[in-house]
């Protein structure tokens, strides 16, 4: 059919084309007379720009989806097989961290479950998360999980039993539940959730097996630093019982509520309190095994979180360009249900070092084999974090500096020295047992961080010990796959 | 407190006994009416409507599982906030939702 509506009648009787065809339908002669025109330059500017923008996301998007469409067919064969019902599925655990810098700290599980998690629910694969909420938090729930462990496998505490467990409840003993922890795996995504996991498990396998109550620890530690001594008394821990206080000091209240107040530990027990605690259990369960039973295999998942003003044309990229992380998130999930697993690369010990010498030309090992996974995510750490230490003790300052005054407040209005000024009966100053324990949570909290910013920095190196050698396993492509193998990512 | 009817008194215990066979009852209802929705909830969500096999798929496993662990989590928290706000509005019935 012709397009040209534009051709000069020939006769003004004898029209041709669509102006014959069109010439009776009621459409405005004008019309048909007129040539094709682009639109003004403005509108080809906004159109262009409009159009492209919204194809660009639309075509990721697009992509995005098929991808994921794509490697949840490769796996899904899997879901389709019946069991026996009353079978465990394969389960694996989530690590998430709490990205330094990031308040949000879930972001790293939202990475998992929006690119990795089809791929696994599509496998049949059961999987549980685990967030750590602040850094360091899950350095220390995976020590304390395996020291549980140990305790369990020392004798130590007694193992699970079906004693007390109603009959025919579905129960599963120890060795069960370890071959079935086995079989599953351990996700970990990002590089300050590998640092966090690896600290945890060093810690772990290398701290002695008593059960410490942290918080006692803390306290008792606090107790002994004298912050909250009267001022008046210049050597307040050297008092050994609550004598009458013949001080002639005015603002000094009587002695028998003195002493009240100020209960302390007698520094006769000091020494107890430090760490040489006298153990309660024997030297030969207290030590750490040299060898490691093996874990379930690792899955590495690569994720960035980018932060910060200056990141925001990566965020924007990022936006755009959302179909490589469907892409790497979608291998992480499908090497997991395929369960193919390779031994875990290390560097060589300090030891063997000499041999490889002649071999190798740098002296140092440039590459720590899969310890140096997801390094290049480090470089997109703001660098205020180093700051963090710094902070935390100009905090710390701040807040010493502050708790005479509030100290005095609650000492005098607790002894009834003086009467309560007006502000203070409608917001009542804190007691000084919430004085305590204000103390206990900041201080708490300040090591904490200072602890997990200590593990996650990007000046220090993954922790190793070379008891994992050979109890760690990696997930890794399954070796008859059109995919391009990771080598040591 | 009293017999509730003088009919239904029975020979041990005191007073409490009718009132405890009550609440009996009234637990053995929330229980049952909370097993009933999570079968059909879970069900609508996990179990497709194409009955292929007689046997549960493994993807169905999985989901089953962590659908009742869900549920089940959800139930006692909400069953937690309830209480901690009285008795009273607990007494209205909000168990099994």
């Amino acid at each position: 059919m012709s397009t040209q509506d534009a051709k000069p009648p020939v006769t003004p009787s004898q029209a041709s084309g669509i102006r014959a065809a069109l010439q009776y339908t009621g459409i405005p002669p004008s019309w048909l007379d007129k040539r094709p025109r682009l639109p003004s330059r403005n509108w080809l500017i906004f159109l262009s720009v409009t159009s492209s923008v919204i194809g660009l996301y639309i075509y990721d998007r697009r992509e995005s989806k098929r991808i994921k469409q794509e490697y949840i067919e490769k796996v899904k064969y899997l879901s389709e097989q019946t069991g026996d019902h009353l079978s465990w599925p394969r389960k694996v655990t989530v690590y998430g961290a709490k990205w330094p810098g990031d308040e949000d700290y879930d972001q790293a599980m939202k990475y998992f479950r929006k690119f990795v998690k089809p791929i696994l629910v599509a496998g049949a694969v059961d999987y549980e998360m685990v967030v750590g909420k602040r850094s360091g938090d899950l350095t220390r729930r995976i020590a304390e999980e395996i020291k549980a462990r140990r305790r369990v496998d020392v004798g130590l505490d007694p193992a699970p039993s079906a004693d007390l467990l109603p009959p025919n409840f579905p129960f599963r003993p120890l060795a069960e539940l370890r071959q079935q922890e086995l079989e599953g795996g351990i996700v970990i995504v990002g590089r300050p959730t590998f640092k966090e996991f690896m600290a945890g498990l060093k810690k772990g396998w290398t701290e002695s097996l008593e059960k410490v109550d942290a918080d006692e620890r803390l306290a008792q530690e606090l107790e002994m630093d004298g912050r909250f001594d009267e001022p008046e008394e210049p050597s307040g821990v050297e008092k050994l019982s609550p004598g009458p206080d013949s001080q002639p000091i005015p603002s000094s209240a009587p002695s028998p509520v003195l002493s009240h107040l100020q209960y302390r530990l007698p520094p006769t027990p000091s020494p107890q309190s430090r760490p040489a605690a006298p153990s309660t259990i024997p030297e030969s369960l207290n030590t750490p095994p040299t060898i490691i039973p093996t874990l379930p295999p690792i899955l590495f998942v690569s994720f960035t979180n980018y932060i910060g003003f200056t990141q925001i044309p990566l965020m924007v990229w990022d936006f755009f360009n959302q179909r490589y992380k469907v892409r790497s998130g979608a291998e992480a999930g499908y090497r997991l249900v395929m369960n193919s697993t390779r031994p875990f690369s290390y560097p060589p010990s300090p030891e063997s070092q000499p041999l490889f010498s002649d071999i190798t030309s740098s002296p140092t090992p440039s590459s720590k084999g899969d310890l140096d996974h997801g390094k290049e995510s480090e470089a997109y750490f703001r660098s205020s974090l180093s700051s963090i230490p710094d902070d935390i003790e100009k905090a710390r300052k701040k807040y010493y500096d502050g708790l005479p005054a509030k100290l005095e407040t609650a000492r005098a209005l607790a002894r009834g020295t003086r009467e309560p000024t007006k502000e203070e009966i409608e917001n009542p100053p804190s007691t000084e047992v919430e004085l305590r324990a204000d103390r206990m949570k900041k201080e708490k909290r300040w090591r904490n961080d200072l602890e997990g910013w200590n593990i996650v920095r990007p000046d220090k190196e993954v922790e190793w010990d070379e008891r994992f050698g050979d109890a760690l396993r990696v997930f890794d492509d399954p070796p008859d796959t059109d995919l391009p193998t990771a080598a040591t990512t | 407190m009293s017999f509730l009817g003088g009919a239904r008194s029975s020979a041990p215990a005191g007073g409490l006994n009718s009132d405890k066979i009550e609440m009996a009852i009234t637990e053995l209802d929330t229980i049952t009416d909370f097993f009933n929705r999570m079968v059909s909830s879970c069900h609508t969500k996990c179990v497709g409507t194409r009955y292929t096999e007689g046997d549960l798929n493994k993807a169905e496993m999985v989901c089953i599982d962590r659908c009742v662990a869900k549920y089940n989590e959800v139930q006692k928290k909400v069953g937690e906030k309830i209480q901690s706000r009285g008795a009273a509005s607990a007494g209205g019935g909000g168990f099994g939702l």
